[in-house]
């Protein structure tokens, strides 16, 4: 399957998502609700009843979303260099975003099924898994890319092959230029 | 040294602000084309280059909006700063290279001849060209307004400028502003952003050291008055819950690569290759600047709701607050002088861009050819855009807010649901299509403009950007699908080969 076709798949998946959302009722406060007594805050209120009506769409949104990124990272490189390799790099790594997603989500829904959560190094456990999971998993594409910058996003051939088409085109404009100064010269 | 707060942060700001006018002075002298003007001839190296991409994505937004969000919403923006490791890795691994190729083989100084030399079409760049030029002149005049509201509460204070007025304040910054984009172009633009990116890094670090020493038991003691208070709004989703929270993490994850003036720097670095050390740089600057963001709103959140401190009068005052209440007078002025490069590094270079498109991708759109004797034009309209820019501000803030409100709303979102298909997507994909581009900013703009003007509240505070976007890319797609894909010009097939 072309990757094209796969993005835009996702892409309708996750319309078909948010169409589901928003087709039905909200409930009050689904986006928070103003503080009662401090005007310039507002409030979360109750986080089950908020999800009642839209159940696990935000889980399965989101994995689509990753995924989508996925496939257009998986897009960035040149066809004839996309080998084995690179897409088990991508699909580890896109594995990794969602196990760590899976993390946050879970670890939310205890929050809301106890009313308690753990606070280590400064925040609640799956704030923790936001912050430095969310923002660490896709960090590994970073990574891929600074790593496997000379394998698969300009190798030395690439680069030499754009060098040429550089000097072509430069050749190109000078021997235009010095045809349309001819005449004068003459 | 408390006594002394007043002066030092005042000597911070006008410092930098010095800084800047020298900048300005000495980029003249480099600047001798439009090529100049608008791409610094492409001849960059990476550490300014890595330092402009990130200082331009944080503007003062992300140091006055962002905290004021996490205050009055807890962590629902966090999502916004999380998702930046993927922004840049979609803007590197899908446009860096080709959009960089693409300006040395066919010598293009904007997105919009980008744009065209990729598809062909006078319509495409016009259109895209127009969309940069709304977005322009709506953030502008937020940036024009929010640093001359940072000024006005600066001097009021003080004996010499008691009493001066926000017309001044708005006549002193965009003066500055004006100067040194005027004389130098994007070479001042972009070396101030590396002055402006080294001061928002430094005042991003200290801010959160400051911001932890707050409580005695650190930023765990503010969560755990947070959790005591509701608790949803320290929880990965905030106040807002988890749909906001994950619709803006792909409008800003996947919208970074769309927004035209990072872009834009992507074709002014010197080496294909330096591609492979401005990433890092441009994601660790970007992370260390935002925690200021999560840091103080939170920290200011925590202090409201456990009556610590007085309720704030706006959410925008939780950084001022802060920085008055709690750091050290030399960090505030540090922070202040931080706060005014958020906000002047993404000003210059919508002003660079904005410009770019009056007198360069309009005209040629149009007629075929751009403006003669492009380099005065391009000052000229540069003056022109601030001057509008700052009229607009001026008028918002006095007769009619919803005149930036909307131009503002042409802002991130738009950008990112008009430029993602056409740019990101175009430029990897041989099938897309001229119609289909066309298809994509038309679609983006009407969604945009049709929530704002008829205030549609969507529910779940879902953005209305990304469904502009989502809806954008859709289409995209499938219009390109539908037709038969038109073979590309010699030179951008080979660059789409590579």
């Amino acid at each position: 399957m072309k990757p094209i076709y796969f993005v835009l798949f996702l892409l309708l998946v996750i319309a078909g998502i948010t169409g589901f959302i928003l087709v039905g009722e909200p409930p009050a406060g689904a986006a928070g609700s103003p503080h009662p007594t401090i005007t310039s805050m507002s409030i979360g209120g109750d986080g089950t009843a908020r999800l009642e009506a839209i159940g696990r769409a935000p889980f399965y949104f989101q994995l689509a979303v990753i995924l989508l990124a996925s496939s257009l990272l998986y897009m960035g490189v040149a066809k004839h260099r996309r080998d084995r390799r690179f897409l088990l790099l991508i699909t580890a790594v896109a594995s990794f975003a969602i196990f760590v997603w899976y993390k946050v989500y879970s670890g939310y829904e205890a929050y809301l099924a106890t009313g308690q959560a753990d606070v280590v190094f400064g925040f609640p456990m799956p704030t923790n898994w936001t912050l430095w999971g969310v923002w660490g998993s896709f960090l590994v594409f970073d990574l891929i890319y600074i790593i496997a910058f000379r394998a698969y996003f300009l190798p030395h051939e690439d680069e030499a092959a754009f060098n040429a088409l550089v000097a072509e085109v430069k050749a190109d404009a000078d021997a235009k230029a010095s045809h349309s100064a001819a005449p004068g010269d003459a | 040294m408390e006594e002394m707060r007043e002066p030092i942060i005042l000597s911070s700001v006008f410092i930098y602000l010095l800084i800047c006018i020298g900048v300005g002075i000495w980029a003249m002298r480099r600047t001798k084309s439009a090529n100049d003007f608008f791409v610094a001839g492409r001849g960059l190296g990476p550490i300014v280059v890595s330092l402009a991409v990130f200082s331009s994505t944080l503007s003062g937004f992300g140091f006055v909006g962002g905290p004021g969000l996490v205050y009055s919403t807890g962590l629902s923006s966090v999502w916004m700063v999380v998702c930046s490791s993927l922004g840049y890795a979609v803007g590197f691994y899908l446009i860096s290279k080709r959009i960089r190729m693409i300006a040395e083989v066919r010598d293009t100084i904007s997105l919009p001849d980008v744009v065209y030399a990729r598809y062909g079409s006078n319509a495409v760049r016009l259109l895209t060209a127009l969309t940069i030029l709304l977005g322009v002149l709506g953030y502008l005049a937020t940036q024009i307004l929010a640093m001359a509201l940072v000024l006005q509460s600066l001097l009021a204070p003080t004996e010499m400028f008691a009493g001066i007025s926000l017309v001044a304040c708005v006549g002193i910054s965009s003066a500055v502003l004006i100067f040194y984009c005027v004389t130098g172009g994007i070479i001042a633009s972009v070396y101030t952003d590396l002055v402006q990116g080294i001061v928002m890094i430094i005042s991003g670090a200290l801010v959160v050291i400051t911001a932890a020493s707050v409580f005695e038991g650190g930023l765990g003691e503010a969560s755990t008055i947070l959790l005591s208070h509701g608790g949803e709004d320290i929880m990965p989703f905030g106040t807002l819950g988890m749909m906001a929270s994950l619709s803006w993490f792909f409008l800003f994850g996947l919208g970074l690569a769309g927004q035209p003036h990072i872009a834009t720097k992507m074709m002014m670095n010197r080496k294909l290759s330096d591609n492979r050390i401005i990433l890092p740089m441009a994601v660790f600057g970007y992370v260390i600047a935002a925690m200021l963001w999560i840091s103080v709103g939170m920290v200011m959140r925590a202090l409201v709701l456990g009556d610590v401190a007085l309720p704030l009068g706006s959410p925008d005052q939780a950084a001022p607050m802060f920085l008055t209440k709690y750091a050290h007078p030399l960090l505030a002025g540090v922070v202040f002088a931080g706060l005014f490069a958020a906000i002047m590094s993404t000003a210059d270079s919508f002003l660079n861009i904005g410009a770019a498109a009056i007198i360069h991708d309009i005209p040629k759109a149009i007629r075929g050819r751009a403006l003669d004797n492009e380099l005065f034009w391009a000052r000229t309209a540069t003056v022109g855009i601030a001057v509008l820019a700052a009229y607009f501000a001026l008028y918002s803030y006095y007769e009619n807010a919803e005149l930036v409100a909307l131009l503002g709303a042409f802002g991130w979102g738009t950008f990112a649901a008009a430029l993602v298909p056409v740019v990101v997507i175009g430029l990897n994909w041989k099938g897309a299509s001229a119609k289909a581009a066309v298809a994509a900013i038309s679609s983006s703009l009407v969604i945009n403009f049709a929530v704002q003007l008829m205030q549609i509240n969507i529910p779940y505070g879902i953005s209305a950007g990304f469904i502009a976007m989502l809806t954008s890319m859709i289409l995209f797609i499938a219009l390109s699908l539908i037709e038969k894909p038109k073979p590309l010009p010699k030179d951008i097939d080979r660059v789409m080969e590579l």
